[in-house]
């Protein structure tokens, strides 16, 4: 078993899937070896979306 | 208090009501979410719909006859990132409150991610792919002071990587100013407007050129486009009132001097529901209720502030 922290990417996909298991009755994934946290489906949660949106840095 | 009565025979209601008491056309459902796992690889090309593409060189080509024509300006794209190639579905323009001169811009996010909101309605699998700016000069390539932020910034996105639209006005005039043409597999010229497309990953030590191709589909947040100053100037209200409120929807209506946002709260039975109108300036509050239309005797600005009184009012009714 890995016990190792989640990374960034890791955690946030985590939350979204949580977050669509708790609103939406969307199933979360698990790897059926050892059980452990298989991802998401392909929607995007708005708060991945607009953290995008609202780091986009300045262009010159 | 606030004073709620009926008007059915109101000059205001017979305008409105054919916004108001549902949208326009029936929205597409939403799309089925395979559940699968996605892997993500190199992006091989981009496909941008015509929809988007048409965007991009119209709202160019106005912007540069424009008052701010010699700033720099840009969009957001979001799209469906697939495995190795990714779709552009809907372009969030940079908005009149961007910041920006002649050699950087720095876009509205705030109006920009209730644009997201607005266009994931649709489809919900629709997320950010990178970000189209213009150049004054003829750089047809991220300068060094873009590649600083985007490295970092494309970390963040599906597949940590990034797609980057570079526009430039410097195509050879003899261009054909109707039709465009493809000069190399990345680059795209209509007239003297040029789009060049890059790709970046954290780990680039550069942008890498990105094949472009065209596919027919919308762009889908156009409608937004002639009201963006209107949502620019309620960007942050509307966009808590969405994070507070759950089922809040956003549709683009034909006003009574154009068009115009409609913003629909759901209430607690089915089919009733909060609906504000804003054009311009002006903003009526509507409630929706047993099939009625109800115009409310509200003229706040502050779209959230309004809605919780009117929602305050209904509680002490019942």
């Amino acid at each position: 078993m890995d016990f190792r922290p989640l990374n960034d990417t890791e955690r946030r996909q985590l939350i979204s899937s949580l977050r669509g298991n708790a609103e939406s009755n969307r199933a979360i994934l698990m790897d059926r070896r050892d059980t452990s946290f298989l991802g998401s489906a392909d929607e995007v949660s708005d708060e991945e979306v607009i953290n995008a949106i609202k780091s986009v840095p300045c262009h010159y | 208090m606030i004073q709620v009565f009926v008007r059915k025979a109101n000059q205001l209601l017979r305008d409105l009501s054919g916004s108001l008491r549902g949208h326009p056309t029936k929205p597409p459902s939403p799309q089925p979410v395979p559940a699968t796992t996605r892997s993500y690889e190199p992006l091989r090309r981009l496909l941008l719909t015509d929809g988007v593409s048409r965007t991009l060189f119209e709202e160019y080509a106005n912007h540069r006859k424009g008052s701010r024509g010699e700033e720099e300006t840009g969009w957001v794209l979001l799209g469906l990132r697939d495995t190795d190639e990714a779709i552009a579905l809907a372009t969030l323009p940079a908005g009149t409150e961007r910041e920006a001169g002649v050699a950087h811009v720095r876009f509205n996010s705030s109006a920009q991610a209730v644009g997201s909101r607005f266009v994931r309605q649709l489809d919900r699998r629709l997320s950010m792919l990178g970000v189209v700016h213009t150049h004054p000069g003829s750089l047809r390539h991220p300068s060094d002071g873009d590649f600083r932020g985007d490295s970092e910034w494309v970390g963040q996105l599906r597949g940590q990587q990034g797609i980057f639209g570079i526009g430039t006005a410097d195509g050879h005039p003899n261009n054909h100013p109707v039709v465009a043409r493809q000069p190399k597999p990345h680059a795209q010229c209509l007239g003297a407007l040029c789009l060049s497309w890059y790709s970046l990953r954290p780990t680039d030590a550069n942008y890498r050129p990105l094949p472009v191709e065209l596919t027919l589909g919308p762009d889908l947040a156009r409608p937004l486009h002639s009201i963006w100053p209107t949502l620019e100037a309620n960007a942050e209200r509307l966009d808590r009132l969405a994070r507070q409120q759950n089922g809040v929807r956003f549709d683009v209506v034909a006003g009574q001097r154009g068009d115009a946002l409609a913003i629909s709260i759901p209430l607690a039975e089915p089919g009733d529901a909060i609906r504000v109108l804003l054009e311009g300036k002006e903003v009526t509050y509507v409630l929706a209720r047993h099939g009625d239309l109800l115009v409310v005797d509200q003229h706040t600005a502050a779209i959230d502030q309004g809605v919780y009184l009117l929602l305050a009012e209904l509680a002490s009714q019942s």
